[in-house]
């Protein structure tokens, strides 16, 4: 408890309460919203009444809905199914990993989760709810109109796969790049006694500030003439860049880049150097003792520093819309094009269903890094 | 087993001096207290040892090989840090064992050398632990036993005790003392705290502003420093000191008359320690007549100060003595019993 000297009054706790509530209503609805409307018939998704939307009679009336009982039994298994992946998971993975491997360990880990729980919401729930609906009663009429033909549309149909494939790519290259660069140089800099790299880092800050256009501008007709001027070396096989996904990844790189470098030089500062010496004493050169000692020590700085990384390459539209050819298009200027075409209500919806795919994973990566993240966040690199 | 020789060492940054050209050598098992207020050099020199920092200038031999192009790995020494350095990802065990994984130890000895290190400084409880859940004497002795662990040729402590409390300083030190006279090995110990350097050193250095100032035994550097920064800087408190004129073997300055020096006439600092001088039995011709400026209880002993010749100047007193601020006291200072100093170099005029 509280000391009662501490504690406020009722009516200010009252307001400040009601406050936060309101706020976060407010900063959850669009996103909330989006994903109610991504899994009715266009004709709810659409309708003027508040609880149609939320309802879905027109879609109810298709015969598409959940019953009270998927709701409570699949509600129940996905719960337990995200809970087990903090709870048990873990334990799992550090009992049966040989210590060194841990990584690997968590990746094995992540992708066997993933698989049992598409299979189990995906393959096994369906038909065996659909069987217990059919003895249920009342209790198997479906009460809330709920509809997955958008996603089916989006995914298999529309093959928006392929974008999630292209964006994959993008991301896993601009993350891997920026990082691997942005550790080696945030370390020089942050140990480098000398002049030169505050002149470095301040070139690097101005290359930062420039508009992301510009950057653009100025490698757009190179990447198109890209097979001319590598001709010389290349020959008949010279690449037209243009189009090409790692075009795109120098570019989001080279806008990345300066922001990493800062920041991990930052999070290096807070590591002392005595660590450095002792490992040097100790018998590593400077290569083993970043690589034994202080990286292990950096992983809060990495994850946070990559998951800024991998934010800007996922969500860059400017960059990507302009630089890649449709078939290699990443899954944002891939939604674009649903309103480029003549916009039929469906394909709004089916839009909006792209939509909630693309956030989805970032619900996922923020939560399975939730840790990390916030210590790297307090460890006072991105302050203010 | 290896001898330490540094020949005219120096450290500069720019135009300004952090080491003077240092010449010394340092025997081969000896335990030397590089001793000086902070800012004097002494942690640069030890770093220039340990190969973390470059010589502008001089050589540092160690087992008769010049080093000073050496990477740290490769000169063989062990370091121990003032904040530790421990390595917070790796539990006691492993950071014990860490110097003997990276320079590839045959493996199958790891475990009986990181247990006897362990045992030699009692860590044996805590091998699990990360550094983290560890106090701050604990995490001094994993920081010992990683240097003891390899069996180096040479000690480096960078002032291992400062960061601790009084008590546990206390018995560290002991701690210290009792390892460096099992493991028989070279040793260069900085530190800015002179008890340490005499309850620890063979020998001591005592620095001050990148320039050696004395080197001696704790019991040479006590009995016959070299000049007044040694003799203000040792022991506890320091020595009294006061400036004054001789004229035929009579020193006088304000409240302070000491006869029978042997001494050239001029100016004089003269140097006394507190407990060279005594309370005045009544009636006893005195050397210092002064008001007492404070008096300190010290349980064993009483500390009696007056301000006399412009300066503040202590005397032991027996412990059942007590004063009151302004009373008048006069002083005995035996003329044997003073140290005699040019005021212009500083420097020890040795009468004696």
């Amino acid at each position: 408890m509280t000391a009662r000297t501490m504690r406020q009054p009722l009516s200010l706790r009252l307001a400040s309460g009601a406050f936060l509530g309101f706020w976060c209503l407010l900063a959850i609805f669009p996103i909330a919203w989006i994903a109610v409307m991504s899994i009715k018939s266009p004709v709810d998704a659409f309708a003027g009444n508040f609880g149609d939307v939320l309802f879905g009679p027109t879609t109810r009336g298709n015969g598409q809905g959940l019953s009270v009982l998927e709701l409570l039994i699949g509600g129940a298994v996905v719960i337990a199914l995200a809970r087990w992946a903090f709870s048990g998971l873990p334990r799992h993975v550090r009992r049966l990993t040989p210590a060194g491997w841990i990584a690997i360990g968590w990746l094995v880990a992540g992708l066997g989760y993933l698989a049992v729980f598409g299979l189990v919401v995906f393959g096994i729930l369906p038909p065996v709810l659909g069987a217990l609906d059919a003895i249920a009663g009342p209790l198997g009429q479906p009460v809330i109109g709920a509809t997955f033909e958008h996603y089916y549309a989006v995914w298999v149909e529309n093959a928006f796969w392929r974008n999630f494939v292209n964006s994959l790519v993008v991301t896993a290259g601009v993350v891997t790049i920026s990082l691997f660069v942005g550790t080696l140089a945030g370390y020089a800099l942050a140990r480098s006694p000398s002049n030169l790299a505050f002149w470095l880092l301040i070139a690097a800050l101005i290359f930062r500030a420039l508009p992301h256009s510009v950057l653009v501008a100025g490698y757009l007709p190179v990447f198109i003439n890209s097979s001319d001027w590598l001709a010389p070396i290349f020959g008949d096989a010279a690449p037209t860049l243009y189009g090409q996904p790692y075009a795109v990844i120098a570019v989001l790189v080279a806008i990345n880049q300066p922001f990493t470098i800062w920041m991990l030089r930052s999070f290096f500062q807070n590591i002392p150097t005595e660590l450095d010496e002792a490992a040097r004493v100790d018998g590593c050169t400077h290569f083993q003792a970043f690589r034994q000692v202080i990286m292990p020590v950096m992983w809060p700085g990495v994850i946070t520093t990559g998951l800024f990384s991998f934010l800007l390459a996922y969500n860059d539209f400017l960059v990507t819309s302009l630089l890649l050819d449709a078939q290699n298009q990443t899954m944002v200027p891939a939604i674009a094009s649903y309103f480029n075409r003549e916009t039929t209500t469906t394909d709004q919806v089916e839009a909006i269903a792209a939509a909630v795919s693309i956030t989805a994973p970032l619900f996922v990566l923020v939560m399975v890094f939730q840790r990390q993240i916030v210590s790297g966040l307090t460890a006072g690199a991105v302050k203010g | 087993m290896a001898e330490i020789q540094l020949r005219n060492l120096s450290k500069r940054w720019g135009s300004f001096v952090g080491v003077d050209s240092f010449d010394l050598t340092i025997a081969d098992e000896e335990f030397l207290v590089l001793l000086g207020p902070s800012g004097c050099g002494k942690t640069t020199t030890m770093r220039m040892i340990a190969g973390l920092e470059d010589a502008t200038e001089g050589d540092i031999m160690i087992g008769g090989q010049r080093v000073n192009d050496l990477d740290p790995k490769d000169r063989d020494v062990a370091m121990v840090f003032q904040s530790y350095g421990l390595y917070p990802h790796l539990n006691v065990y492993e950071n014990i064992r860490f110097p003997l994984r990276v320079r590839k130890i045959d493996e199958s000895t790891h475990d009986e050398r990181v247990m006897r290190a362990a045992r030699m400084v009692e860590l044996e409880d805590f091998l699990h632990r990360k550094p983290a859940e560890l106090s701050g004497g604990q995490r001094q002795r994993v920081a010992l036993a990683r240097a003891i662990v390899r069996e180096p040729n040479v000690f480096l402590m960078d002032e291992p005790l400062s960061n601790l409390d009084a008590k546990l300083r206390v018995s560290t030190r002991a701690q210290i003392k009792n390892l460096s006279h099992e493991l028989k090995v070279t040793t260069i110990y900085v530190t800015h705290d002179q008890i340490e350097a005499m309850t620890l050193a063979d020998r001591v250095v005592v620095m001050k502003r990148g320039v050696v100032q004395q080197v001696g035994t704790p019991t040479e550097i006590y009995n016959r420093p070299a000049n007044v920064f040694v003799a203000g800087f040792i022991g506890s408190p320091g020595m009294n000191l006061v400036e004054g004129h001789v004229s035929g073997g009579t020193f006088e300055a304000d409240s302070v008359r000491v006869e029978g020096l042997e001494v050239r006439d001029g100016a004089l600092t003269l140097g006394f320690r507190a407990e060279d001088a005594r309370l005045a039995e009544p009636g006893e011709p005195a050397q210092i007549e002064a008001p007492l400026y404070t008096i300190e209880l010290l349980g064993d002993a009483t500390m009696l100060t007056v301000r006399a010749g412009g300066a503040l100047m202590s005397v032991k007193a027996s412990k059942d003595l007590r004063a009151s601020i302004g009373d008048a006291v006069s002083f005995v200072v035996p003329p044997g019993a003073c140290h005699l100093f040019d005021p212009a170099t500083e420097a020890r005029l040795d009468a004696r």
